[in-house]
């Protein structure tokens, strides 16, 4: 509350990144640091590197700013699609410069559509709202891009049509229900020339970026990875409903391929549809899995069911346990990773484990925001430390300064533990969405293009087939390209 | 009558209603606690990547965008700092004045360093307003909704009753002696107390405040307008805790709507607006 000086009884990490230095060093703070630097100079050395480098990037950012203000031409950009998935890439976009609303599509006219064009309006954009997206790319010959977040078995023909249409288009993840459908999208990229980028905003994650070029590349903290675990539980929750009132007309919904509302709403739990959970959340951090490990997976295991809801209404599996067999170039790695929606017990996170170290990671900066794990027997790491790759740690062995003397002997200490020193400041799809839009300006390479989101499409969609089969799969390496 | 509850904002939300089809009541209640899920995120000052995180790391001269309701709440917010003589405070005294608000950009601009906002006196009250919204979409309209206890917002009263019962209690430990009863229907209430904290502190002059409990009741928000009646009476609960009694009663003569109930070291003190400028009951 305004007025009260005490704290909450659990400040999350992110809080306790900034508190930590600026309250007054204790007795316990004069221990930290490492036997290379003085005790307090590493620690505060570090600090100014992770600041640094929270610097760099807001100056980056700002130059980008005042490059738009610099008179660099708007996009003129659209969007397809715009329930909840679509609320959120909008949310991150009306922080961005350089966008000019034109158009928004939404076939549910009398709530999503409705509530998207008035926003903008209130954000002084002329935004018109269409139902069909054929009328929309007829009628605003103008658009630069589409940002697309409809149910994933329009994701093909709607990416297809805009991207004939010249529009550069980002398409939220599934890429598609279908591998065909995949395919038609990494085609029709590569016959207009025009940018796909699919919605796997964790490769433009600033933290992830962080841990892939320097923690596991230059650094290679962890040693060999040869074991990953993942996961995405959610609490139990009651099927999407809505407001009586703004119910679309059956004869609309029909049109549009749904059977029903409620249909309409749930699309992700229905076969044909959607994918289920593995698909809507697993592919995230499936996605990562392949990213991190450098390689395709060779096989897939994998146990699920409908264990809990109505297999009427929920088609695809509401409890999922995939195994997935990696060949990377350092030797074999095995993936395990966990989906269910009846208990949301230790929420979302990816967890590397090598024979040097551990990284548990994911995109929320409230939970699991990124902690980093060091084998004791593996080899320091105060140079990385000293680079602000990784945060100093916690109370730490302090060498004797006698160099005749074997050991300090004094209050136990706690093993290594260390932050990923990087912190989103931006909703979270921010920075892939700036990423698709600098790629249009041709100041940057899209982080997530048609291709690389084939190989997530082909490396998910597997699951499916691999718990309908009941046995182990093989990929073929051919299989992820087009 | 049904319940559902939800965890955010370091409390419980819950939603109490009366519905006949009570699947599509369950579903309209986890809308609503998306909504305040939403809030939390883009007002949450533990959250780095919050509207309030952002601009409490705005250098000098640096701006950024925030969210229409989140612009919503910081002008209510500046508004009811200005009403109440600097009383309630979201930067606790570390200078509202050093943001400048665009509202028409939904901008917010930093003008001095160290301004830390904390939106924990008005974010729940805020949201329960935003709630209230939600149900009437969704044509729920015999509905008691409230924040951790703390903010609480009465629409339609059930159909058996005028009202919906609630009660004051008095803050000793392990006491619950009821102070005030009273039959709420359309309007808001907010509770502030030092029961979980041992003091409070005054934003203006970081004088602290101890062993102080207060109740407010609006009927609408500061202007008057029902959607902002809940936020309205949670500034005013955050405001009252550190006012001298004579502020208090000022104020409620300002707002005729507005009735108070304040617990100061054991004595009950209830104000209301009367007619002819009196306020002491």
């Amino acid at each position: 509350m305004a007025g009260e000086d005490e704290k909450a009884d659990a400040d999350p990490p992110g809080q306790r990144e900034d508190e930590s230095v600026e309250k007054k060093f204790d007795r316990r703070d004069v221990l930290r640091g490492l036997s290379t630097l003085p005790a307090l100079g590493l620690f505060g050395y570090a600090w100014s590197r992770e600041r640094g480098y929270q610097q760099a990037r807001r100056a980056a950012a700002s130059a980008g700013n005042a490059a738009a203000a610099a008179g660099q031409a708007e996009l003129n950009v659209a969007l397809l699609g715009v329930g909840a998935q679509g609320e959120v890439l909008l949310d991150a976009m009306l922080r961005m410069p350089g966008l000019r609303f034109r158009a928004v599509c939404d076939i549910w006219k009398e709530y999503n559509q409705r509530r998207a064009v008035n926003l903008l309006r209130k954000y002084k954009f002329e935004v018109n709202g269409y139902e069909d997206h054929r009328e929309m790319l007829d009628k605003e010959q103008d658009l630069d891009a589409v940002v697309i977040a409809t149910p994933d078995f329009w994701h093909a023909q709607h990416t297809v049509d805009c991207l004939r249409a010249g529009k550069h288009v980002y398409c939220e993840k599934e890429m598609s229900n279908t591998l065909e459908g995949a395919r038609s999208m990494v085609l029709a990229a590569r016959e207009t020339g025009k940018l796909l980028q699919i919605g796997h905003q964790r490769r433009s994650h600033p933290r992830y970026r962080h841990c892939h070029e320097k923690l596991l590349g230059e650094a290679r903290l962890l040693g060999r990875i040869v074991t990953v675990n993942g996961q995405w539980n959610r609490a139990v929750s009651p099927d999407l409903g809505w407001p009586e009132r703004y119910a679309i007309p059956s004869d609309r919904l029909r049109q549009y391929g749904f059977k029903s509302m409620a249909q309409f709403r749930n699309w992700r739990w229905y076969k044909g549809l959607g994918g289920g959970p593995i698909v809507d959340l697993g592919s995230h951090q499936i996605d990562i899995f392949n990213w991190f490990l450098g390689a395709n997976p060779s096989h897939v295991t994998a146990s699920g069911g409908t264990d809990y809801h109505d297999p009427a209404t929920h088609e695809w599996y509401d409890t999922v346990m995939a195994i997935y067999e990696y060949e990377t170039k350092e030797g074999p790695a095995r993936a395990f990773y966990q989906t269910q929606t009846t208990n949301g017990s230790q929420g979302y996170f990816e967890n590397f484990m090598g024979d040097q170290g551990t990284l548990v990671i994911s995109e929320s900066e409230a939970n699991n925001p990124g902690l980093l794990y060091r084998d004791p027997n593996a080899p320091g790491w105060d140079e990385w430390i000293r680079k602000g790759y990784v945060s100093a740690p916690g109370l730490q062995e302090r060498k004797p300064e006698d160099e005749a003397v074997v050991l300090d002997v004094r209050e136990s200490v706690s093993p290594d533990q260390h932050r990923v020193p990087v912190v989103l400041r931006d909703p979270y799809h921010q920075p892939h969405l700036q990423n698709f839009f600098d790629s249009i300006r041709g100041t940057a390479k899209l982080h997530c293009p048609a291709e690389v989101g084939y190989e997530t499409a082909v490396t998910v969609l597997k699951v499916n087939e691999a718990i309908e089969a009941k046995r182990r799969l093989s990929f073929r390496a051919e299989e992820f390209r087009v | 009558m049904l319940r559902f509850a939800h965890a955010a904002m370091a409390t419980v939300f819950e939603i109490r209603c009366v519905h006949a089809d009570t699947a599509y009541a369950r579903q309209a209640a986890e809308e609503a606690f998306r909504l305040v899920d939403r809030l939390e995120q883009e007002q949450s000052r533990f959250l780095a990547n919050s509207d309030v995180s952002r601009i409490n790391h705005l250098s000098v001269g640096q701006a950024t965008r925030v969210s229409p309701s989140t612009m919503e709440c910081l002008e209510i917010a500046r508004r009811m700092h200005d009403r109440t003589r600097g009383a309630f405070d979201i930067s606790v005294g570390s200078g509202l004045d050093g943001l400048d608000l665009v509202p028409e950009e939904f901008t917010v601009r930093a003008r001095a360093a160290g301004v830390r906002l904390d939106l924990g006196g008005i974010a729940k009250g805020y949201a329960v307003d935003r709630v209230a919204e939600l149900l009437e979409e969704w044509d729920i309209s015999r509905a008691l909704i409230h924040g951790g206890w703390s903010s609480v917002l009465a629409l339609d009263p059930p159909p058996d009753g005028d009202g919906w019962p609630l009660t004051l209690s008095a803050p000793e430990p392990g006491e619950q002696r009821v102070l005030a009863r009273i039959s709420a229907r359309r309007r808001a209430m907010s509770a502030s107390g030092t029961r979980r904290r041992d003091h409070i502190r005054d934003p203006r002059t970081g004088r602290t405040v101890r062993n102080r409990a207060v109740w407010v009741a609006v009927g609408g928000g500061e202007d008057g307008h029902p959607t902002s009646r809940a936020t309205f009476a949670e500034t005013l609960s955050t405001a009252f805790m550190v006012l001298p009694p004579e502020d208090v009663a000022d104020l409620c003569r300002q707002w005729p709507d507005v009735e108070a109930w304040i617990v100061q070291e054991r004595a009950l003190v209830h104000l209301a607006a009367l007619p002819h400028g009196g306020g002491w009951r």
